[in-house]
């Protein structure tokens, strides 16, 4: 009876915590079925000409959990009305995938190589991997810049989607899965004289799937988020990413604001979805020594 | 076998040494040299100067405080919070899935769709103010006042819980259960097997969730701006802030040279990291 009591205490403590962590996602959900008059009267703080009428001097944003009338204008105007937003989803689309698959190959075989590196001083060399992993973007756009500069690629978007590609990140993240596949492995394949891409094809990509996937997901998720890299290089509105467009539209245009974060929310929640478990077994396997 | 004396596989490293080397460790080399000179173009040497005129100059100092003020509460409150969490979470098996997952959609929700929301929220006649309105209690200034700085360490909790939780429940998952039993019969109570079992078992899920919490606290910059824009209020003014602006004005030196001490700091930190896990998880 004992057990039951406190697993009742657990479940509302988690339940209460859940409901404040989900707040913004159902607000923002359920408010891009508002329409557009009723954010204007909600979600800006402006009196209008009725609530001088109404002798209201004070006016706050008021934040509602419901429309009080359904429509899907909001989405009309976004996906139809407005078809720069398509365009500029393509544009996020663009940078993302490139990164995403060129960073999972990279780093998959830097993994590799580190993992049967037998030289003294390869840890030296990784700790160079972790200090720039552990640099801030900032930090990082400087060097970015100068090279993008060099290599004539300024102005297009190989000058942060090929820091993107070799980002340390995913090599350490590989390398740390890697360590939980026993090194008999990779020695018995070695002496039945399979090559080095056969052991990788054969025995490291089966057992490493879930790092896999976890690595394309966080990856995909930083790159579909991309801000500062953008507002540094790229300098044509129809180029720019979703991802900036939408800090922008929180200013001047919030009728269209929540059904834009909601569809722009849909890719990276659908990857949550059906890699939920991925993520889990992925990061498990890296925490193993 | 062991002493056969080249791994063809050893290659694979190439492209991804290559890379590295072209866009981080070049560019890095070359800031560095930013660092002892008066401007890029017809440089003069200048020694020292830049690293002595910036430890005098006001805004870095301030931005380096804010930093380290907003990871030293940032880091150690989410570890505290995730671990707690995680072992809460660990109890109920059946709905483990499920919190799991809501506390992972902030993680993959874009910065940018959640920004509106937290804008309504925390303006000053934002909806907090106007809950806050109603209970007859002034308002406060969420955003631009020493408040800011803990409304952000919010924001990074509600972010990067989840990650760390995931972190934490594997690495608790990963203790043999037979230590449990033993402690158990050697009468340990439940306090006295959390400390001994499971905390010393969790010292390599601690080091990964300091890394992964460390660069996440750099990440919630994206926030920031998005909310307050270059210019927040000093409490808020971090490291990131001061290298977008000095970027902007093109003040190479100021630039490259914070640059510099940073790569220095971060240096050490995870070299002591990586040694503390060493010693600790032999």
């Amino acid at each position: 009876m004992r057990k039951k009591f406190s697993d009742i205490i657990i479940i509302s403590i988690l339940i209460l915590l859940s409901a404040i962590f989900l707040f913004p996602l159902l607000v923002t959900i359920s408010n891009s079925f508002m329409s557009a008059s009723e954010i204007l009267t909600n979600y800006t703080s402006k009196r209008l000409i009725f609530d001088v009428m109404d002798g209201i001097s004070k006016k706050f944003i008021n934040i509602k959990l419901l429309p009080g009338t359904l429509t899907i204008s909001q989405y009309k105007e976004v996906l139809i009305n407005q078809p720069s937003y398509l365009l500029l989803m393509m544009n996020s689309l663009k940078i993302t995938v490139p990164v995403v698959i060129g960073n999972v190959l990279v780093s998959l075989l830097s993994a590799y190589g580190f993992t049967i590196w037998k030289w003294k001083y390869k840890e030296v060399v990784f700790l160079l991997y972790i200090i720039v992993m552990l640099m801030p973007l900032q930090a990082v756009l400087v060097p970015n810049f100068i090279v993008a500069d060099k290599l004539g690629i300024k102005d297009s978007y190989l000058a942060f989607i090929l820091p993107g590609i070799f980002s340390p990140f995913g090599t350490f993240l590989l390398r740390q899965t890697m360590k939980a596949i026993p090194y008999e492995y990779f020695e018995a394949a070695k002496m039945d004289g399979d090559n080095d891409f056969k052991i990788l094809l054969n025995i490291i990509i089966p057992q490493m799937k879930s790092g896999l996937a976890a690595l394309a997901m966080l990856v995909f998720i930083e790159y579909w988020n991309i801000v500062e890299q953008v507002v540094i290089f790229v300098k044509d509105y129809y180029k720019e990413p979703l991802s900036v467009f939408l800090s922008r539209i929180s200013q001047d245009n919030i009728s269209i604001v929540f059904a834009a974060s909601c569809v722009y929310m849909i890719l990276p929640f659908y990857f949550l979805i059906i890699g939920q478990k991925n993520l889990e077994k992925g990061i498990e396997l890296s925490g193993i020594k | 076998m062991r002493k056969k004396s080249f791994d063809f596989g050893v290659l694979f490293l190439l492209p991804g040494l290559i890379g590295f080397v072209i866009f981080y460790i070049w560019p890095f080399l070359i800031s560095l040299g930013y660092s002892f000179v008066d401007k890029p173009i017809d440089s003069v040497f200048v020694g020292f100067k830049n690293y002595l005129d910036l430890f005098k100059n006001e805004s870095y100092l301030m931005s380096l405080k804010n930093t380290l003020i907003f990871m030293g509460i940032c880091v150690p409150l989410n570890i505290i919070l995730s671990l707690l969490a995680a072992v809460l979470i660990n109890k109920v098996s059946r709905y483990k899935e499920i919190f799991m997952l809501i506390f992972l959609i902030p993680l993959v929700i874009p910065s940018g769709s959640t920004n509106f929301f937290w804008k309504s929220l925390f303006a000053t006649d934002g909806y907090l103010n106007y809950i806050l309105s109603l209970l007859d209690v002034s308002k406060v200034n969420w955003l631009e006042s020493e408040v800011t700085r803990y409304v952000i360490v919010f924001i990074f909790i509600w972010k990067n819980l989840g990650y760390n939780i995931v972190l934490f429940i594997a690495g608790i998952n990963n203790i043999p259960k037979l230590y449990y039993e033993a402690a158990t019969v050697d009468g340990a109570g439940a306090v006295r097997s959390f400390l001994d079992i499971t905390l010393s078992n969790l010292i390599p899920t601690f080091v990964l969730v300091t890394i992964m919490s460390l660069i996440n606290s750099f990440k919630v910059f994206k926030e920031i701006y998005l909310l307050t824009g270059s210019y927040p209020h000093e409490s808020i003014y971090m490291l990131q802030h001061f290298m977008n602006n000095m970027f902007y004005s093109l003040n190479y030196p100021k630039l490259t040279t914070a640059t510099s001490i940073l790569v220095l700091i971060i240096a050490i930190l995870s070299q002591a990291l990586l040694k503390y896990e060493r010693r600790k998880s032999v």
